[in-house]
């Protein structure tokens, strides 16, 4: 008979396997760190759930203390919420029956990875007449290519479509 | 021919206030223009592809981003053939609870839910407000602003604010350059005031999503929405953009809610002949398919406009209800200026005050009317003591509590002092004693002395180019010796590492602890359920310091 742990390794290797062949299997850190997380009674998690918590640095919410500030040990990186974070928010939401707020907590922990100005430069290019078809689809190939974003990718072609439709695309106004 | 019976009410401050008659061809009509679709779904292949009597290659993009991404397909067949009269009497019946109607009204289109709201009168209005707001509790929300964008007065008033009850404040700008510093010394005034309030600084989108990833706001509020795919673009967005602004905040742990109401598109010419709030459902609709918590509504900065056609009141407090029946925060406007008469907009006021909504105003001006920089509000600082009276008289939590001058003053100058520290540590333009003397005492900016505008804004410029963060402050307000301010503002930024308030209708107490509607969902189900003021809240609202008491009478002679 084979036990858990067992079977996790095995499915570990696969995964590894699959890696090294390039096929883009995503790791689901929810499910591998944080296994016995219920969704309807560990709200809020901060409170309830601190251990399941990490700064982008891999701090815990205990290790940020005002002194720890003052030692000039936390910086502005500590105060990031994490991808893991977003998604155990997003089974949240879920449980608590709001299927597109957890939508939205997920393309959020697609951008996480994404940087500031970045976001701030897709934003305004999602803008009425500001992007070609071309440019927004680019944006979705990056998107999906160097942050592994897919749901945000889809966002942006179906927004490359519409605007197309709609006539609001660069130079249609 | 002239009456003096006419004579004198034609001088009555209501008369200086505009009616017009309802005009559906430009959309002047609250409810039930003739133009608005009647309601209809058609669903293939788990797509619809007919919605309020148009087919989905007619849709424009907010027809297409509702029906893909609002509306419960599994939900909407069954919603959309009941009787809009049946729906209408499960929003009021006390006997079934708030979930077996969102069962009902997640699958409902704008032309629906617009005839469901329809068949109600305002009370019935309100006994489905206070069953469907999403939080148990109800809250409030400030502004605070003034003409001149001075700093100090912004850190003072903030305090006071926060004293006085507010979950939330809201700050804007007279001069958009000033902007950093009254983020700044909103975050200052508010945790010196009370930790955990939530504070914003309302401006153009990507600079406040840019302050926000600073840690000197801590959620959003003005990213608008329309009812019009012209009016939509015409704002500069489309409900794409607008979704992946949503998630971009949420990526850096920070609240926000989107921003519509009744009588945007009339006012910026496209309404379509619609009714205003056939439009309105439409941006309820697309904050709901965007997977936003939560939506400010109530005309807002448009109330004149339903305010003039007949039952236009009535469909302000509609549009709220419609937000809570999509499940999600509502901050329930009341916070413009919105009429010459004091009977007019304390009746405004009624629907949110008695039914209680997430955030009663959004906000209340805790600023003379000739401070606020959102044109006034429905209340001002100066209505206070009537706002705490009559939550006495009608036992009614509105967010508020009594205060005395003395915590008042005490609190003020501290956080102008914390301020003067915070200005001093970072290399920005000297706050004298002088100002943080005046501060403490001012009503308003009238009371300030005059700073050196052309410095403040250069400071400003540059304290955005050296990329100042919510962490900086919490130094300077510690190096500076004030630990429990500097301990409050940490305690903010530590909030966006968990996200507990991301969800809907969280605001944080005190001790900043989480209450939302996912750990407090409102549970009225009829007296002796839901929202009920506890003894120490009673006593508190009850305990104004202008009330006699019988040991006044005792010491006093006389008496």
């Amino acid at each position: 008979m084979m036990d858990e742990k067992m079977i996790e390794e095995i499915i570990r290797e696969v995964l590894k396997e699959m890696k090294g062949s390039g096929v883009a299997v995503k790791e689901n850190p929810v499910e591998k760190g944080a296994r016995n997380f219920n969704p309807k009674s560990d709200y809020p998690i901060g409170e309830k759930r601190k251990d399941l918590i990490k700064t982008s640095t891999g701090k815990s919410l205990d290790d940020i203390t005002l002194e720890q500030v003052m030692k000039g040990s936390i910086g502005a990186d500590d105060f990031r919420i994490t991808a893991e974070t977003l998604l155990l928010q997003a089974q949240v939401a879920e449980a608590a029956g709001r299927t597109q707020l957890a939508g939205n907590l997920r393309r959020a922990a697609e951008l996480t990875k994404v940087p500031d100005e970045r976001i701030l430069e897709i934003y305004t290019a999602l803008r009425p007449y500001r992007s070609s078809k071309q440019e927004l689809l680019d944006i979705a190939e990056e998107l999906d290519k160097k942050y592994n974003a897919s749901v945000c990718a889809a966002l942006v072609r179906e927004a490359a479509d519409v605007y197309e439709k709609r006539k609001r695309l660069k130079g249609m106004e | 021919m002239k009456s003096k019976r006419f004579q004198t009410l034609a001088e009555r401050p209501v008369n200086k206030d505009g009616f017009v008659a309802e005009w559906p061809e430009v959309g002047l009509i609250a409810i039930g223009s003739p133009n608005d679709p009647k309601p209809s779904i058609k669903i293939q292949n788990g797509k619809i592809v007919e919605m309020d009597g148009k087919l989905r290659e007619d849709f424009d993009m907010i027809e297409r981003f509702i029906a893909d991404y609002a509306i419960d397909i599994e939900a909407a067949e069954k919603a959309m053939a009941m009787d809009s009269v049946e729906i209408a009497r499960m929003l009021v019946d006390i006997n079934i609870p708030r979930e077996k109607v969102l069962e009902i009204s997640k699958g409902l289109t704008p032309a629906k839910i617009v005839d469901v709201i329809d068949k109600m009168n305002i009370l019935e209005i309100m006994m489905a407000m206070q069953k469907m707001r999403a939080r148990k509790r109800p809250g409030n929300q400030c502004h605070v602003t003034n003409v001149r964008d001075n700093p100090v007065l912004i850190a003072a008033d903030a305090a006071e604010g926060a004293l006085r009850g507010f979950d939330e404040e809201e700050t804007t700008v007279g001069i958009t350059r000033y902007a950093p510093f009254n983020a700044l010394a909103l975050l200052i005034g508010a945790q010196t005031g009370r930790g955990g309030v939530l504070t914003q600084c309302a401006l153009e989108e990507a600079f406040e999503l840019t302050i926000g990833m600073r840690g000197l706001t801590s959620y959003a509020e003005t990213i608008s929405v329309y009812g019009t795919e012209q009016v939509f673009v015409d704002g500069d967005d489309t409900p794409w953009s607008k979704a992946f602004l949503a998630s971009a905040y949420a990526s850096r742990g920070l609240k926000m809610r989107f921003t519509s109401g009744t009588g945007s598109e009339v006012q910026m010419g496209y309404a379509e002949g619609k009714s205003m709030l056939y439009l309105e459902a439409k941006c309820v609709l697309i904050t709901k398919a965007a997977g936003v918590q939560g939506l400010q509504n109530g005309s807002i900065s448009c109330i004149g406009v339903p305010g003039a056609v007949p039952s236009g009141i009535r469909v302000v407090a509609g549009e709220n209800l419609i937000t809570m029946m999509l499940d999600l925060e509502v901050a329930s406007g009341n916070d413009q200026t919105f009429s010459h008469s004091d009977i007019r907009r304390t009746a405004r006021l009624m629907p949110q005050l008695l039914a209680g909504t997430d955030l009663i105003f959004s906000g209340y001006s805790a600023v003379p009317n000739y401070d606020n920089m959102f044109a006034g509000s429905n209340f001002d600082i100066e209505d206070v003591d009537d706002y705490l009276a009559v939550q006495r008289d009608l036992m009614v939590d509105g967010g508020l509590r009594p205060v005395t001058e003395e915590e008042v003053v005490a609190v003020r100058n501290k956080a102008a002092k914390a301020l003067q520290a915070v200005f001093k540590k970072l290399g920005l333009p000297p706050i004298t004693d002088e100002e943080v003397e005046a501060a403490t005492l001012a009503n308003g900016s009238r009371d300030m002395p005059a700073r050196d505008v052309n410095e403040d804004l250069k400071a400003a410029t540059e304290m955005m180019q050296r990329r100042i963060t919510g962490l900086d402050v919490v130094r300077a307000l510690a190096e500076s010796g004030y630990t429990d301010v500097a301990q409050n503002v940490l305690n903010m930024l530590k909030q966006r590492i968990a996200g507990d308030y991301l969800h809907t209708s969280a605001v944080l107490d005190k001790a900043f602890k989480i209450d939302s509607a996912v750990n407090n969902p409102n549970d009225y189900k009829g007296p002796g359920t839901g929202y009920r003021l506890s003894p120490e809240r009673w006593q508190e609202i009850k305990d104004i310091p202008q009330a006699l008491k019988p040991e006044s009478f005792n010491t006093e002679e006389g008496a």
